[in-house]
C-alpha cells in the first residue's frame, strides 16, 4: 500500500519537535549529540512499508524525515510487529538483538546513540517555571517529580509483589533455580541418551562383526 | 515540443478561466498577488488547514540538498522554504529566493531577516521564463505554487534546465489533480465555494482567490506536466502525489 508523503511528512514533523523539546529539556544530551555528527540512522519498517531517517545534525538535534538518498550509517529494519516488540520489551536492547530486526552497518553507534537517549534526563522545572513564575512552577515541579517517582516505585512494587504471588502463594510457576535445573536434568538426560544410542550403535556393529566372522 | 495543455498561442493564455492576451498575464497575475501578499502565508493555513508546510517539507526532503549547494527556490514568494534551504546548505551554500511580484519579495525579505536566515540568502525579482543566471550554476531549484502562474510554462520549464548544472534537480510542487472523483467533487465545491469567501473575509479579496482557483483548474494534470518536464530536457521524472492527488511534487534531474 503507498502512504501519503503529507501524512509520514507530519509524523516526522510531530516527532522531530517531541524530540527536540525533549532534548532542549534534558541538560547535556545536545552536547553527547554533538559528538554523534554526522551520524544517519534508518528505520525501516516492511509492513507496512515505511522509511523513517534520524540524522544527527552539528547542533546535536535529531532531523526526521521520510527521504534521504545518502547510506545511513546504521540501518534498523524489521516488520511493525517485531519493532513494538522492541518498544514494549523490559530490555530493549536484548529484544533488538534476539527478536526478528535486521541490524546492518556501524551497530557501535546504535549502542552510544541508545546510552544517550537512555541517560535523558527531562528537566519538567524550566518549562513551569517560564510558565508559572518561580514559586508556582516550582511546586506544581515537585509534584510532578513526586509523582513521577512515586508511581515508578508502585510499578515497581506492583511487578514484585504480582512475581511473589505467582510463585511463591499460587505456585503457578516455578521458581527460577527450581526451573534452571529442571531444564539442566534434561539436558543430562540427553546427553546420556545420546551416550547410551551410541555405544547401542557399536555394540550392534561388533555383533554384526562377530556373527559374521563365525559363519 | 511545445505541450498542447499548456495552450499559449500566438496571443493569448489563460488566465484562470479567462482567456487574456499573452502580454497581460504576467501584469494580472502580478496584481493578484499584490493584492494577497501581506496575509498569503496566513490565507495558505486556512486555505490548506496547515497543509501546506507538509508538502512544503516532503518537497524539502526529496530535494536531498547538501551544505555548500546553491539552491533557487522560483515564486519562493513570502521565503518559508529559502529559509530551510539557507539552513540545509550552511555557510559554503547559498540560496536565491526568486518571485516576479516585488510586493511577494518585500514580504519574504522581510520574514527571512525576522527568521534570522541571513547571510547565505540573495533576493531577485526575476520572470521564471528568462531566468537571469549563468548556465549550468545551480545545484537545484525548487518551484512551490509558482509554475500555474507563469506565462508560458514551458519556456519557463526549459530555463530552469539551462541554468541547472548537470545533475542538479527540479522539483515542482504544484496543485493538482485528486485521484478520487470523490475528493475531486469535495475539492470543487471547496475551492469555488469556501475558497473566495475565506479570500472576501481575510483579505477582502474574493476574486483574487477565485483566480487561485479557477488557475489550479486550468493547470496540467500530474501526467501531462510530467511530460511537460521530460519534454524540458530532465531525465529521471517521476511525481509524487500528496493528499490524494490534490498537490503533487514532479522531480526531474538534468541529464
Amino acid at each position: 500500500m503507498q502512504h501519503d508523503p503529507a501524512v509520514i511528512a507530519g509524523v516526522c514533523l510531530v516527532a522531530e519537535a517531541a524530540i527536540a523539546r525533549a532534548i532542549a529539556l534534558s541538560p547535556g544530551t545536545a552536547r553527547q549529540l554533538e559528538e554523534l555528527h554526522p551520524v544517519e540512522l534508518a528505520i525501516v519498517c516492511t509492513n507496512p512499508a515505511i522509511d523513517v531517517f534520524l540524522v544527527i545534525n552539528s547542533d546535536g538535534e535529531i532531523n526526521v524525515s521520510s527521504y534521504r538518498e545518502t547510506e545511513p550509517t546504521v540501518c534498523i529494519s524489521g516488520s511493525s510487529s517485531a519493532f513494538l516488540k522492541v518498544a514494549t520489551a523490559s530490555d530493549p536492547a536484548a529484544a533488538l538483538i534476539n527478536g526478528n530486526i535486521k541490524i546492518t552497518g556501524d551497530t557501535a553507534v546504535l549502542m552510544t546513540l541508545q546510552n544517550v537517549l537512555s541517560d535523558l534526563n527531562i528537566d519538567w522545572e524550566a518549562p513551569m517555571v517560564d510558565l508559572l513564575g518561580p514559586i508556582v512552577g516550582h511546586q506544581l515541579a515537585n509534584l510532578i517529580r513526586g509523582l513521577t517517582s512515586a508511581s515508578r516505585v508502585a510499578h515497581q512494587s506492583a511487578r514484585r509483589q504480582l512475581s511473589e504471588f505467582i510463585l511463591e502463594e499460587g505456585r503457578l510457576s516455578p521458581p527460577r533455580a527450581e526451573l534452571d535445573d529442571f531444564l539442566g536434568s534434561i539436558d543430562d538426560m540427553v546427553l546420556r541418551v545420546d551416550r547410551a544410542e551410541s555405544r547401542l550403535k557399536r555394540l550392534k556393529n561388533r555383533v554384526n562383526i562377530l556373527t559374521g566372522a563365525s559363519t | 515540443m511545445m505541450s498542447t495543455h499548456d495552450k499559449v498561442t500566438d496571443d493569448t493564455t489563460d488566465f484562470g478561466f479567462e482567456r487574456v492576451k499573452t502580454g497581460e498575464k504576467a501584469g494580472r497575475v502580478r496584481e493578484v498577488f499584490d493584492s494577497v501578499a501581506a496575509r498569503y502565508d496566513v490565507m495558505n493555513d486556512l486555505m490548506s488547514g496547515g497543509m501546506h508546510r507538509l508538502w512544503k517539507r516532503f518537497t524539502i526532503e526529496l530535494s536531498a540538498v547538501r551544505p555548500g549547494q546553491t539552491v533557487l527556490d522560483i515564486a519562493g514568494g513570502t521565503g518559508d522554504l529559502a529559509a530551510k534551504f539557507s539552513k540545509l546548505v550552511g555557510a559554503d551554500g547559498h540560496v536565491v529566493l526568486a518571485d516576479i511580484n516585488a510586493a511577494m519579495l518585500s514580504v519574504g525579505r522581510d520574514r527571512l531577516i525576522d527568521k534570522g536566515a541571513l547571510g547565505n540568502i540573495s533576493v531577485v525579482q526575476a520572470d521564471a521564463q528568462y531566468l537571469p543566471f549563468e548556465d549550468n550554476s545551480i545545484d537545484c531549484i525548487t518551484i512551490a505554487f509558482g509554475l500555474r502562474n507563469v506565462t508560458d510554462k514551458n519556456k519557463a520549464l526549459a530555463s530552469m534546465h539551462r541554468v541547472l548544472k548537470p545533475g542538479g534537480r527540479l522539483l515542482v510542487l504544484e496543485f493538482s489533480k485528486p485521484v478520487s472523483p470523490f475528493l475531486s467533487k469535495i475539492y470543487d465545491t471547496y475551492s469555488f465555494s469556501a475558497l473566495p469567501a475565506m479570500g472576501k473575509i481575510i483579505t477582502d479579496d474574493a476574486d483574487s482567490y477565485r483566480y487561485l482557483a479557477e488557475s489550479i483548474r486550468k493547470h496540467p494534470d500530474q501526467d501531462t506536466l510530467l511530460n511537460m518536464v521530460e519534454d524540458a530536457g530532465f531525465v529521471d521524472c517521476r511525481y509524487h502525489n500528496m493528499t490524494g492527488g490534490i498537490v503533487a511534487v514532479h522531480r526531474g534531474i538534468k541529464g
